[in-house]
């Protein structure tokens, strides 16, 4: 555990340094009007900001808070219902043979091109942020959910028939546990996707959220809360990232 | 005597003109280790494969297991696949309960029997490895575990030690012999292996290539308990396989002498 820790701030130690080189330089560039402030703020203007909106007011916890309930939203339904359609499709390949020229037109579909739509179909509000993070979560996780039902070793199949299975025991006892590492690879990805959608539908029209104090922030050239948006959007994704890797590791410790 | 399984006259063509079995009649009686042996392709693992109803029974001739038609399931039978098929998630007692689980023993009951399984394959302090983390004998070990733990008469193994180095499928041979010996089942055993037939069963049935036709049937009547390692130096043992092997050497049509050599 020490060592461990060691090297933990063994690696910590230079970024802590590069970061504070860079913040450094940063903020003595554009104290000389070196880099223009109007284009690329500073790092005491990006705190002021982020002092300001996230202690002094709540304006950005607000903001995070609609932005992550649209991304958990999105990324619940499009699982859930990815992962039904694909039980579906693995159950009844002919459907799958049917849908499958559809699905791959909606899925090449730059999906941010749908947001419009969303807009006018489910309103300024929450909701059609939900409809962008749900088309994209929702092919990813059916996507990676039927290669990973596809993918379970034959011979886990042939044992359990010899044995005279029932099909939810084939199921629960097998085909469920044996394709989770596959379809788990999906959920990441489509979690990140959920947060890529929301964020987008944001930006282009909304009523809350980052995407959309980000994209007022940058219509009237508040730089330095452009870049307390960006740096706050970056750490929900890491923070995204890290919770389900976590996850996936408890889940998956027989791997 | 009432056979554990009775095949008569039974063949088997995939498509028209591709007969893979060819009148095959054989009986294998209670209690008895019958290893079928021949060259790959022979049909060997598909005749047990109809034992164990995996495959469908052809209109042509009958096979009956444990007094009935073959069926899928059968609580009676114990089907062991060549590779080890441990479940990945398991760890090494959830894969021996794996088989009473799935014919519905109560978790206490099935977990003190597959206790008592990997104890007596030498597994004891394993209980909680995963498979990752055994060796390929040892999960082979624990697939026999799984095997015998079923409350099952009748065994079927197809090539179970196949993918074994020779040190380590010696060891797995005896332990089979103690487990044979301990159970008191009955074993149909697929091999392409002439010396383990040998060593392990009561009968060797000898088939020869495609279509499978039945050859030879030969007795082994070397003493029980055996050790698969002091049989090595049995001339007994040797004058056997010398015998099943001519036998072997007969049924092996022409051209397909050399993937017959190989496998």
């Amino acid at each position: 555990m020490d060592s461990v820790r060691g090297n933990w701030f063994r690696e910590f130690w230079p970024h802590l340094i590069f970061v504070t080189g860079l913040l450094v330089v940063w903020e003595w560039a554009a104290g000389q009007k070196m880099l223009n402030p109007a284009f690329f703020g500073s790092p005491s203007g990006i705190s002021h900001y982020l002092w300001d909106n996230l202690f002094a007011s709540p304006k950005l916890l607000i903001d995070f808070g609609w932005t992550a309930l649209g991304t958990l939203s999105a990324f619940v339904l499009g699982s859930v219902s990815a992962v039904t359609v694909a039980l579906l499709f693995v159950m009844y390949p002919k459907i799958e043979h049917f849908l499958e020229p559809y699905f791959s037109a909606l899925n090449a579909m730059p999906r941010i091109a749908l947001a419009p739509l969303f807009i006018l179909w489910f309103g300024l509000g929450v909701g059609s942020k939900i409809a962008v993070g749900f088309s994209l979560t929702f092919f990813i996780v059916l996507s990676s959910t039927v290669a990973g039902i596809r993918g379970i070793n034959p011979d886990h199949v042939t044992l359990s028939r010899t044995l005279g299975a029932t099909p939810s025991q084939l199921f629960f006892l097998i085909t469920l546990p044996g394709a989770v590492p596959v379809i788990f690879s999906g959920l990441r990805l489509g979690l990140i996707y959920a947060l890529l959608g929301v964020v987008g539908g944001e930006i282009i029209a909304s009523e809350h959220g980052l995407g959309q104090t980000l994209s007022y922030l940058s219509s009237t050239f508040h730089i330095d809360g452009v870049f307390a948006l960006l740096l706050l959007l970056s750490l929900l994704g890491v923070a995204v990232v890290r919770g389900m890797t976590r996850l996936e590791k408890y889940l998956l410790r027989w791997q | 005597m009432s056979a554990t399984v009775a095949v008569r006259e039974l063949t088997l063509a995939f498509e028209a003109g591709k007969t893979v079995l060819d009148c095959v009649s054989l009986n294998v009686g209670s209690r008895e280790f019958v290893s079928l042996v021949g060259p790959s392709g022979c049909g060997k693992t598909t005749l047990l494969n109809l034992m164990a109803g995996l495959v469908p029974t052809p209109p042509s001739g009958s096979i009956e297991v444990l007094g009935g038609a073959p069926r899928l399931g059968h609580q009676g039978i114990a089907y062991q696949l060549a590779r080890d098929s441990l479940l990945p998630w398991r760890d090494a007692l959830g894969n021996a309960s794996y088989g009473m689980q799935v014919r519905g023993v109560a978790r206490e009951a099935r977990e003190a029997r597959a206790r008592v399984m990997l104890a007596k394959v030498g597994l004891a302090s394993f209980e909680r490895a995963l498979p990752k983390a055994l060796s390929h004998g040892m999960r082979q070990r624990v697939a026999l575990a799984r095997t015998f733990a079923l409350d099952a008469p009748l065994l079927l193994m197809d090539e179970p030690f196949g993918a074994l180095d020779a040190q380590t499928k010696l060891t797995l041979e005896d332990q089979l012999l103690q487990l044979f010996q301990e159970e008191q089942r009955t074993v149909v055993f697929v091999t392409h292996d002439l010396a383990e037939a040998v060593a392990l069963s009561d009968r060797v049935v000898v088939m020869s290539a495609r279509p499978g036709r039945i050859v030879a049937d030969v007795a082994i009547d070397l003493p029980r308990p055996r050790s698969v390692r002091a049989l090595q130096k049995d001339p007994a043992f040797h004058a056997l396989y010398a015998r099943v092997w001519t036998h072997l050497e007969s049924g092996w049509g022409g051209n397909d002498i050399d993937e017959a050599a190989h496998g």
